[in-house]
């Protein structure tokens, strides 16, 4: 029988939705294209070419070296792309993803990427191909509700302020808001105005967003409601409490 | 101290703290209602700023235009709001304006919100107050201003 990797314990759905999360068994849900996903981005503009910061390695000439024959470059990496950045910030009002969860997704199933955890954002730095690559997935997929989350390079506040009255998460700087039902765009991730209105699609229901989200809270699944997950978590505390206590005398 | 309200008073104050952070529509309309109830003393509305422009990061010194920054009218009285209103404070005469307010924010609001009786405005005069405004400060005036902010407090009907 083929291994199959445990990642997270518990028997609720925020329990399962981590898990899904983390393994990327995630459900995509909307389109975004790739030249809308660069304007938001605002690394570069939407159809050139990636500038790079070296030449590609093939024209390189790189020096033997066994990591380098065991490991394969990643495209960007490959192409000598720039290192560049996508942050999301996530409401604390039931977003289907936390930094933490992004950050594990990034990190088990993208290579050559460089999460950033934090209170209320998460970055990923990577080569600008390989960013591209997680934020498309990660702005498409269920990891991603348009009102809830967004790209947001700087600003990130909204994320742990009550929604708006439309339900939508707030934004200072107004780079995305609910128009006929979807959310459009027009700024990108540092709220600098860009040439297009970018549709990301229809928000979440509240009760579609409770159903999907990785968030434990006491008006949703409340996290002392899943017995597995507490148990190995005071067990994770316990023993790293243990392996810390080092008397020296 | 000698420059505080008298203890004698009935004044309560109160905080409607909304589920959801208003519009620039409801927020007017239920300012607009708070001000028509006999007994409101004074008001502070609070929540997040809605800059002009971008202050941070690469896109600094954008324009923002957020469309919740608008020019709303409260009686005779106008004024831009510069925050999404998050909450509102009020200080009112006594029990009975409490109920009548509580009476507003249910018509008004379209969603649940808290209503709790506190302390939310400073009634003597604190160092800083002796800074700013001196020994002679008006008592009714403390707390009602933004000490970061340079927008002038908003007395309703004066032409000030």
């Amino acid at each position: 029988m083929a291994y199959k990797p445990q990642y997270y314990p518990g028997a609720t759905s925020v329990a399962a939705n981590r898990r899904k999360h983390m393994a990327g068994d995630i459900e995509k849900m909307r389109e975004v294209s790739d030249e809308d996903l660069t304007a938001i981005l605002g690394h570069r503009a939407p159809g050139s070419d990636y500038p790079s910061t070296h030449p590609p390695l093939a024209e390189m000439g790189e020096p033997a070296c066994s990591v380098r024959e065991v490991v394969t470059a990643t495209a960007g990496a490959k192409a000598g792309d720039r290192v560049r950045y996508v942050q999301f910030a996530d409401s604390m009002y039931n977003a289907p993803a936390t930094p933490y969860f992004r950050s594990y997704h990034a990190a088990i199933n993208a290579r050559g990427v460089d999460p950033g955890t934090l209170s209320g954002r998460q970055v990923v730095e990577a080569r600008e191909r390989d960013m591209e690559e997680v934020a498309k997935v990660q702005l498409e997929t269920e990891m991603s509700c348009p009102g809830l989350s967004g790209l947001r390079g700087c600003t990130v506040h909204g994320h742990s302020i009550r929604l708006q009255e439309d339900g939508v998460m707030f934004d200072m700087l107004d780079r995305r808001r609910l128009e006929n039902g979807t959310i459009i765009e027009d700024k990108d991730q540092v709220g600098v105005p860009i040439d297009r209105k970018v549709d990301l699609g229809k928000p979440m229901s509240e009760d579609e967003a409770a159903k999907r989200t990785t968030i434990y809270r006491i008006d949703n699944v409340a996290f002392r409601d899943d017995v597995e997950v507490v148990e190995w978590t005071q067990k994770v505390w316990e023993l790293r409490t243990r392996y810390g206590f080092q008397p020296k005398n | 101290m000698t420059n505080s309200v008298s203890e004698a008073d009935n004044r309560i104050q109160v905080e409607i703290f909304p589920q959801r952070l208003l519009n620039a529509e409801t927020a007017q309309m239920l300012l607009s209602e708070l001000n028509k109830v006999d007994g409101v003393l004074k008001a502070l509305i609070h929540g997040p700023r809605l800059p002009t422009m971008v202050s941070a990061g690469p896109g600094t010194g954008e324009k923002v235009n957020h469309p919740d920054r608008k020019v709303v009218q409260i009686a005779d009285t106008v004024l831009e709001l510069s925050i999404s209103v998050g909450r509102i404070r009020l200080e009112v005469a006594d029990a009975d304006v409490k109920e009548e307010v509580r009476a507003v924010c249910e018509r008004v609001l379209p969603f649940p919100f808290e209503y709790r009786e506190g302390l939310y405005f400073h009634n003597r005069v604190t160092v800083s107050d002796y800074a700013k405004y001196g020994p002679d400060a008006d008592v009714e005036m403390l707390g009602l201003s933004d000490p970061k902010s340079h927008d002038p407090i908003c007395i309703l009907g004066s032409t000030e």
